[in-house]
């Protein structure tokens, strides 16, 4: 399964960052600076607004937060839970601040005919799906004000039969995939697991047996303990070798 | 320090030997620890044990608000629930949020709501909870430190960090950090906060008798007491994710060889098939 590379600033090859407080003074030189993300200029200094990691990209000086809200963005794929339905719509939700909505007429095959602009009115009622039902989507809309609207049209989107939810903060998804998907890959092939990370913090695996699901599991939690250090794909191959000695998995 | 409190006044507050009650010196404060992350469920949270106060501070959003029409198209809004814990002080403390605890909700709110970037949350609500767990005085300074901790730790966009200490008069003398007992017989308390960002003052309240002269003083020996406290409350943010970096410092690899792996596996499948076969 694949997972969608975000254009991230790269935290995965750093070397151990300083790790900065709201307020901190990142540097007094705007002549060479600009306040980036999670910065803001005050007076003649550049402030930190967050507990991050400070990273430098060109003239840019960013903060990384450690822990925060996921923030609805177009065209994200986020893991949700249908918490409601009436006739014309689910309420799905996806770990933000508002809950999302999706419409029947969203989760039609785009087929033949639907490209015709006759969509099957047999699908146009929510009986597919059910509350507490564990759904894959897009966002198609997203601002500020209002609730963001999904889709299930797409590659890999839709209802979750099987498998294990898990939840970790969305700022550490970045490493989770690690850089170019290095992580991710890893662990896939050490655990033969499939994995879906989606951006708003959950985790979707389904592995061929339980050992291997819970092998996965704690991986996942000692990176998202571990997200701030560096040289943790080397230790997280390291901690997956030596568990599977240690529990006698194949 | 002694963990029980007398809910008796005693008559002199500082001895001949200049000491206070508790054998501090006039601009001593009282022992502080902080702790962030203490509630796992909470999107934010923090501890703090200041003297004989103890207090969490939960975070919870940014949500949405209930009811609708509280919520602001432009803004979001903070809330601030401060509360006193029945057993937090000598005699039962009804549960029932009264006056005093809806004006200290208030302040706390009014002083940490300008450093927020709230305006990047519109139409959402952010709650903070503070529950004393045990009170000896100065609990809305604790709570003001103790609820930017808790608000930080959540990940809220802020310009910068908030610091509270009070100050008193005793004898006729300027103290720091009041304790229980000062803040009732004391002649005057002073509660107040600094915003870092700006260096102004956020919060300040009084109550009894003071002159200009003592005042000023004892907004000098403030600013030189929140200091000490605003270190204290950097390490605590910042001690969280440096332990784990230390703890890893030492780290080295102990990879076993694939090939060990094999062998380990097959020894095992042969001591279970083994114990299979003592059991039957």
């Amino acid at each position: 399964m694949e997972v969608e590379d975000i254009d991230e600033i790269d935290i995965n090859q750093m070397k151990d960052k300083e790790i900065v407080i709201p307020g901190e003074v990142l540097s007094e030189d705007l002549t060479n600076f600009t306040p980036g993300r999670g910065t803001t200029k005050q007076g003649n200094k550049i402030i930190s607004l967050f507990v991050g990691l400070k990273v430098i990209r060109k003239n840019y000086i960013n903060v990384i937060p450690l822990r925060g809200i996921y923030t609805p963005t177009e065209g994200d794929k986020v893991i949700g839970v249908i918490i409601d339905k009436n006739p014309v719509k689910w309420k799905l939700d996806i770990n933000a601040r508002n809950f999302g909505i999706l419409k029947p007429s969203n989760t039609v095959a785009r087929t033949q005919k639907f490209r015709k602009g006759r969509p099957d009115r047999a699908y146009e009622t929510t009986q597919k799906f059910s509350v507490g039902d564990v759904l894959i989507v897009k966002i198609t809309q997203a601002d500020r004000l209002h609730h963001p609207e999904l889709t299930t049209q797409g590659k890999y989107l839709g209802k979750r039969h099987s498998g294990k939810l898990i939840e970790i903060p969305p700022p550490k998804i970045p490493r989770i995939i690690g850089r170019k998907g290095s992580m991710i890959n890893l662990l896939k092939k050490m655990t033969n697991c499939n994995i879906f990370v989606a951006q708003n913090g959950r985790i979707w695996i389904q592995g061929d047996n339980f050992e291997n699901e819970m092998l996965l599991i704690d991986t996942i939690h000692k990176i998202e303990t571990e997200a701030h250090t560096s040289g943790l794909t080397e230790r997280i191959k390291d901690f997956i070798i030596n568990e599977k000695t240690r529990r006698g998995i194949n | 320090m002694s963990l029980l409190i007398k809910d008796e006044s005693p008559e002199k507050l500082i001895g001949e030997d200049g000491k206070r009650l508790d054998g501090r010196d006039l601009n001593e404060l009282r022992p502080i620890k902080m702790e962030v992350g203490v509630i796992p469920n909470a999107d934010g949270s923090a501890y703090i044990e200041w003297g004989n106060n103890k207090i969490y501070a939960a975070v919870y959003g940014p949500r949405e608000v209930h009811p609708r029409h509280d919520a602001r198209p432009d803004r979001g809004i903070l809330r601030t629930f401060y509360r006193m814990t029945t057993f937090s002080v000598s005699e039962r403390k009804r549960p029932a949020p009264g006056r005093r605890e809806k004006e200290i909700s208030m302040v706390i709110k009014n002083a940490i709501e300008p450093v927020l970037f709230l305006e990047l949350y519109p139409d959402s609500v952010v709650e903070v909870f503070i529950e004393v767990i045990s009170a000896d005085g100065g609990t809305r300074c604790a709570c003001t430190t103790v609820a930017v901790l808790a608000l930080a730790d959540a990940g809220i966009p802020m310009k910068g960090l908030i610091t509270a200490v009070a100050a008193g008069k005793a004898n006729g003398k300027i103290i720091i950090d009041c304790s229980g007992d000062e803040d009732k017989s004391g002649e005057a308390d002073l509660p107040c906060a600094i915003s870092w960002y700006n260096n102004q003052i956020a919060l300040l309240q009084f109550d009894g008798i003071m002159d200009l002269k003592e005042f000023d003083k004892s907004i000098d020996q403030i600013i030189e007491a929140l200091e000490k406290i605003r270190k204290l409350q950097e390490e605590a943010l910042k001690k969280r994710y440096i332990d784990v970096r230390d703890h890893l410092k030492n780290y080295k690899p102990e990879v076993v060889s694939t090939n060990n792996i094999e062998e380990k596996i097959d020894s095992n499948n042969q001591k279970n098939q083994n114990g299979g076969d003592q059991t039957e």
